[in-house]
């Protein structure tokens, strides 16, 4: 089995170790750093991802996937052109005002550090400020955020007010949680509605037409 | 009352069908042990008289209750410890066993309900949470506040949500108009619901 291939399946089974020995053989052996992210990584979670979707494997699975793919991008970044790294993007995000639930939260950030961004978590109980300040201190493309409650989501809408008012409408938001759907994504200006991990993933994806 | 958490109610909370790896039915049974040594189950309910301002949802009950559910705060603080040692698999797999576990208590506390309305001649009754159809999120706060113990154990706060997290409140009415036995339906979870029997 050739390297690329080797590491491609060890991504989809989540073998950490295999996925990291894997890049590491693929980089000793001369292969070219996108070569390894772009057809191994990428590809890898890009299936991990559908197969979610179609409900064929399951969050363990994802994680474990992520982690595998994380171990093998540890390898990877040092190896980064600036202009790659840069290309990657950079996710402040946190879970809304008054909310401490942070499971949601804490998978997407994984999820989304797993497929190559940079995320900066505020963790719960964030201020709608505090997500807008953080954006513009960390020069971040996307704000994540998460609430499980009716009665947290309100504040969502007070960050997506925040960033036109500052003229920041560069920055995008991106909005999950048990209570959100796209009715209300729409109905606050935000860019974006994750319905799971790896959906919100994948709309970050979108908004930085990655 | 909760001694065992069955594998196949968490397996059907994360969205199993059929039965996954042996490797994730392993670290699963490892999380379903660890899980039990956390659990500090709390389960309250009393009798709602004379109030004024009840929810709607026990308008017309001839007799009402307010109840509180637990795990208590240890699970949720070994998950924290999980996600962020970087085990996320683990503390994920731990959450949902607390999720399911305070699901158990709930039902076990529902159970003890009927049980001192039936003492008072009552068989059929309803149950309902914050959240479901009828029942808004500031009703949480109603509940804990009825309590005659200023501190049940759980706190709610400002936002509505219940401290500890792994923790659940909700209304009990019997008697008076009421036409139906308990149901699911009213749940915002119900359409996605993976746990729910299916005469509920």
């Amino acid at each position: 089995m050739d390297t690329i291939k080797g590491i491609y399946n060890a991504v989809i089974e989540g073998k950490v170790e295999e996925a990291s020995s894997g890049v590491q053989a693929a980089l000793d052996s001369g292969t070219g750093v996108n070569d390894i992210l772009n057809n191994a990584l990428i590809a890898a979670m890009d299936l991990v991802g559908e197969r979610f979707g179609e409900g064929e494997i399951f969050i363990p699975q994802v994680l474990w996937s992520a982690k595998a793919m994380q171990a093998g991008m540890d390898l990877l970044k040092p190896r980064f052109a600036p202009s790659d790294h840069a290309a990657t993007g950079r996710v402040v995000i946190g879970t809304a005002k008054g909310d401490i639930h942070d499971i949601g939260k804490n998978l997407v950030a994984i999820m989304l550090e797993g497929a190559g961004f940079e995320v900066v978590d505020l963790g719960v109980d964030v201020p709608p400020e505090r997500f807008v300040e953080k954006a513009l201190e960390e020069k971040a493309q996307v704000i994540a955020m998460s609430a499980l409650l009716t009665t947290t989501m309100q504040s969502m809408g007070e960050v997506v007010s925040r960033l036109k008012e500052k003229n920041l409408s560069h920055v995008k938001v991106l909005i999950g949680g048990a209570p959100v759907d796209q009715a209300f994504c729409e109905e606050i200006g935000a860019d974006a509605y994750g319905m799971d991990a790896v959906d919100g993933v994948r709309k970050v994806k979108g908004l930085l037409g990655r | 009352m909760i001694a065992t958490i069955p594998r196949d109610d968490v397996l059907k909370q994360i969205g199993y069908k059929t039965p996954p790896e042996e490797k994730l039915l392993h670290l699963l049974d490892e999380m379903l042990e660890l899980g039990r040594e956390y659990l500090d189950p709390l389960m309250r309910f009393e009798e709602i008289d004379g109030s004024r301002d009840l929810p709607l949802f026990l308008h017309g009950a001839a007799l009402s209750y307010v109840a509180l559910a637990s795990i208590g705060p240890g699970l949720e603080g070994r998950v924290k410890e999980f996600f962020d040692s970087g085990r996320a698999t683990e503390g994920y797999l731990l959450d949902t066993v607390g999720s399911v576990a305070v699901m158990h208590v709930g039902n076990a506390l529902w159970a003890k309900m009927m049980e001192d309305a039936a003492l008072r001649g009552f068989i059929k009754g309803l149950r309902r949470a914050p959240g479901c159809e009828g029942v808004p999120m500031e009703v949480q706060k109603w509940i804990v506040e009825k309590f005659h113990d200023p501190h049940p154990g759980i706190h709610v706060t400002p936002s509505c949500m219940l401290v500890p997290r792994k923790s659940f409140a909700f209304l009990g009415r019997f008697g008076g108009n009421l036409k139906s036995a308990f149901s699911c339906k009213g749940c915002p979870q119900f359409s996605g619901c993976t746990l729910r029997s299916e005469n509920l």
